[in-house]
């Protein structure tokens, strides 16, 4: 009864992953060809390559901004509706949806959201600025192509945060918040001082995991920019997809993938570290 | 999930409509743009649709029309939409039943059986699942193509018949059972499958459905892989069949928006008859790393 699960585990998991090593090290193509072993030129390669580094930035960017707008605008929504109202679940079940819809759904919505210079995005730029902030061409110019990326991408997975939080919220115990009233606190400094110190472990825990995604930005990237305009959403997954799907070279790409895997590991294992420590 | 439905102690109440118009509006702004996905889709010209985008046009139809949805379903060229949708169903129809049963089979046994390498077998499992998909890909291409997989249904399948993720939620809610349970079926003569089966499958709905759910919505929307493996339409799935929509020049926004409506839908009313599970099992899945 376990052998299955094993047997497909071990074939398409652990196989792959331990082939991609020496594969790393060959010069290998998608198409049958001979191989030959060439060391650590691939890394090499890798390395020295100016788009990888531009990716290797890019996803960083990413990061540092998709974080705190997805993270922070999850828990305003959390806060929102973990308030005695009726129809919670509703709105709950409302604001969850983004959540559910692929990511390829997503870039069709948002690709005219982002229109330019008609779109809604400009429009509501427009009103709000009354017409002084020009229409922006957001995946069309590489400075706000990937803060355009940002928000589609917070938009579609800001839920799952939401949740976590709202689970986070319930777990402060409510006579801290009788306390703070108590002595007179405003609704702020009971956010301060009882909310936000409540959710330590929850933040750390969602802080991570977002980070985590975010290295591995790729479909969103992929459907609406394929990396461009000038290399501004190249990702280090599209990096590899091109080099390794588009241009066939599968040893060069399978270097970047264990280059993948180490940030992965490396975010894991500060995620580990970080959620043992108790306090 | 029960936890969240309980009010928060201390939350005040002093302007209850206030509170709730404010939150109503709040959450159609966020959700519009689904909203808008839907009008959109009922509207035949696409140049129309992204003309009235910006207006609040963009909210309204004058005159509804289910065009797009039967010139995308009938158009059988480039794009044949059909097919994508029923090369998804078939992926994830046959993903879930295997994922089902190997997953649930092999929690079982590593939580209940008592067979040499028990400890290593899991170690190697938790230890497995922090490597991401991505890093991964290329090379099982490689071997996919390698044994004859390549284009096929199979190799959209096979490999996800078992996750360590998957084996892992569910041992560990096997592992919470009582003893006495697995012990009085023993007494009662039944075998290790019969045991499997009859006892705990049943009495493990909740964890089942939680890995239904996070397996059917990641087999849905899966991107990545069925863009390397598949080179033609014959297994082609519906999410990489809306991305080709972006590869022309001029993107036919009205057959996107119908094809983006056929993709949300089956996902959509499974969201709306358990609502709660989902938004449970989505955390479950924070445990992968």
């Amino acid at each position: 009864m376990l052998l299955p699960a094993c047997a497909i585990v071990a074939f398409f998991l652990l196989l792959p992953f331990v082939l991609s090593f020496p594969m790393s090290l060959t010069n290998r193509r998608l198409i049958p060809r001979p191989v030959r072993f060439v060391g650590f030129d691939n890394y090499i390669q890798v390395l020295t390559d100016p788009i990888f580094w531009r990716a290797l930035f890019n996803v960083t960017y990413f990061t540092v901004l998709v974080v705190p707008v997805q993270c922070g605008f999850a828990l305003a929504m959390a806060l929102l509706i973990n308030q005695k109202i009726p129809g919670r679940n509703f709105f709950r079940g409302a604001l969850f949806l983004p959540a559910i819809t692929s990511i390829a759904v997503v870039c069709v919505i948002w690709g005219t959201l982002f229109q330019y210079p008609t779109g809604p995005l400009n429009q509501i730029i427009g009103f709000l600025t009354f017409g002084l902030a020009g229409p922006i061409d957001w995946l069309g110019n590489p400075n706000s192509s990937m803060p355009a990326i940002v928000l589609l991408s917070a938009w579609q997975a800001y839920g799952f945060q939401m949740v976590v939080y709202l689970a986070g919220l319930q777990g402060i115990p409510g006579d801290l918040y009788e306390a703070a009233r108590l002595d007179g606190a405003s609704t702020w400094q009971r956010f301060r001082f009882v909310t936000w110190p409540g959710l330590r472990q929850t933040n750390i825990f969602v802080i991570i995991i977002t980070t985590i995604q975010a290295f591995k930005l790729f479909t969103q990237v992929n459907i609406l920019t394929q990396g461009g305009p000038r290399d501004s959403t190249v990702t280090v997954v599209q990096y590899m997809y091109s080099v390794g799907f588009v241009g066939q070279k599968l040893g060069l790409a399978s270097a970047v993938a264990i280059i993948l895997f180490f940030i992965v590991l490396v975010i894991s294992l500060v995620q580990r570290a970080v959620l043992r420590d108790p306090k | 999930m029960t936890a969240i439905d309980t009010p928060l102690p201390g939350t005040s109440d002093r302007f209850p409509m206030i509170k709730i118009v404010s939150i109503a509006i709040i959450t159609f702004v966020v959700v519009s743009p689904l909203f808008l996905l839907a009008v959109a889709s009922l509207k035949p010209d696409r140049f129309q649709i992204l003309a009235e985008m910006g207006s609040f046009k963009a909210f309204w139809v004058d005159n509804p029309t289910l065009q797009n949805y039967r010139d995308i379903l009938t158009f059988s060229g480039n794009q044949p939409f059909a097919r994508y949708l029923t090369n998804s169903m078939i992926v994830l129809v046959f993903t879930l039943a295997g994922g089902m049963a190997f997953n649930s089979m092999a929690a079982f046994v590593l939580a209940w059986g008592r067979i040499p390498g028990r400890a290593i077998i899991l170690t190697a499992m938790i230890g497995l699942y922090i490597v991401p998909q991505e890093s991964i890909v290329l090379s099982l291409l490689n071997i996919v193509n390698s044994v004859g997989l390549a284009d096929s249904f199979s190799a959209q399948i096979l490999p996800f018949w078992a996750s360590p993720l998957y084996v892992f939620l569910l041992y560990q809610f096997f592992s919470q059972v009582p003893r006495d349970l697995y012990d009085a079926a023993i007494v009662d003569g039944a075998s290790p499958f019969q045991i499997y089966w009859k006892v705990f499958m049943p009495i493990s709905l909740p964890a089942l459905a939680t890995v239904a759910i996070l397996l059917g919505i990641e087999t849905w929307n899966q991107y990545l892989w069925p863009l390397l493996v598949t080179q033609s339409n014959y297994a082609r799935p519906i999410s990489v069949g809306i991305a080709g929509f972006f590869g022309a020049d001029s993107i036919y926004w009205n057959l996107a928006m119908a094809a983006s409506v056929m993709m949300m839908i089956p996902v959509l009313v499974l969201y709306l008859m358990f609502q709660k599970w989902f938004v449970s099992s989505v955390i479950s899945s924070g445990v992968k790393g």
